[in-house]
């Protein structure tokens, strides 16, 4: 998995449709799995995305090169991923209304098989917390980094990964002790109920 | 790139999440953005025929108050009279050199000849509404000299005191 630093190596002109051509290609699927992560749903994920990467070619002659072109889109796609699942909360709420003594259509098994334990322990955490756990530990983002890519300070970003790493190993708790006993010797003091 | 003291997760569950984030592929659709920067440059099209659209409507809707009817042929019969009732201004001199002329010897003759075709006219616009009757009958015996009435009278009356 290449590096933000390897990704941004080649200077991005703010406004250069080209450039812009290339960031897509390359942040493209890097943004679609943290919005996965995030939000549990190809088709959302997708969506979500897309809007962000529109949203972000109507400001990319105002984006400035101070923070990496795909933090940034980052930063957007993550707004908005957060933005769809309180949305989303609201439809779950008027569904389940309509849906009061009907039978429940099953789930799509392709996002079944593709959703993992952690990618479901994942979805139950706050946006802000899964997005900064994946950026870490998915795409190598380095504090600084996170702090551009979700527009808060570094100091936030440690925070955020603390309280994500131990809602996920208390969601994760029982299946992960049997395959991974020694991942958290020391931490097991504070245990959070899942949201 | 160093990663800072934050690593909440062990590396066996970076490793679990590398995984099945792998397994996720996305679906290359075309880019969104591609599509969305189309309908500017159609709008801005389109700008001109709007420009004509909204131009011809205010006309319609102008030609429409000042006539009162919402039929074309009848805005443009409209023009058409407009037009008609102002080309006057080569047929207006001519009749001011007959008015010119009058002054020279037949000064009567227009003021007679006037009341004899605008009777009423004069009758009605006289400010003395007592003597209004008497122009009407006055250019009638004015065309046997009107001026000599009492002699005229005299000359009728001579011969009998002559035969006498």
């Amino acid at each position: 998995m290449p590096a933000l630093a390897d990704l941004d190596s080649e200077a991005y002109e703010p406004g250069s449709r080209e450039d812009f051509d290339r960031l897509y290609r390359t942040a493209y699927p890097r943004v679609y799995r943290t919005l996965a992560a995030i939000l549990g749903d190809r088709e959302a994920a997708e969506d979500c995305v897309q809007d962000a990467f529109v949203q972000a070619f109507q400001a990319w002659k105002r984006w400035r090169p101070d923070a990496p072109a795909e933090a940034w889109v980052h930063r957007i796609a993550v707004n908005r991923a957060i933005s769809y699942r309180r949305s989303a909360k609201l439809r779950q709420i008027g569904e389940v209304v309509r849906r009061l003594g009907r039978p429940v259509h099953p789930a799509d098994p392709a996002d079944i098989a593709a959703q993992g334990d952690l990618l479901t322990a994942l979805r139950s955490l706050p946006p802000k917390l899964a997005a900064a756990i994946v950026l870490r530990h998915y795409h190598g983002y380095n504090n600084r980094e996170i702090a551009a890519a979700l527009g808060v300070s570094e100091r936030t970003v440690g925070t955020r990964l603390r309280q994500a790493g131990e809602r996920l190993r208390a969601v994760l708790q029982p299946s992960f002790s049997l395959d991974a006993a020694g991942a958290f010797p020391s931490d097991q003091r504070e245990l959070y109920a899942e949201d | 790139m160093p990663k800072t003291d934050d690593d909440a997760l062990g590396p066996a569950l970076e490793r679990r999440l590398r995984r099945e984030l792998n397994r996720v592929q996305p679906r290359f659709s075309s880019p969104r953005y591609a599509s969305a920067a189309h309908p500017r440059v159609r709008t801005w099209r389109l700008a001109p025929v709007a420009l004509g659209v909204s131009l011809v409507s205010i006309l319609a809707l102008s030609a429409f108050v000042a006539t009162g009817s919402a039929n074309p042929v009848v805005w443009t019969q409209r023009v058409v009279t407009v037009i008609d009732s102002n080309p006057p201004p080569t047929s207006e001199p001519s009749p001011a050199q007959p008015k010119a002329a009058p002054p020279a010897g037949a000064a009567h003759t227009p003021e007679h000849q006037a009341p004899a075709t605008s009777e009423p006219r004069e009758g009605s616009e006289t400010p003395e509404p007592g003597r209004t009757p008497e122009p009407t009958e006055s250019p009638e015996p004015s065309d046997s000299h009107s001026g000599s009435d009492g002699a005229g009278d005299s000359s009728h009356g001579s011969p009998a005191p002559i035969d006498h």
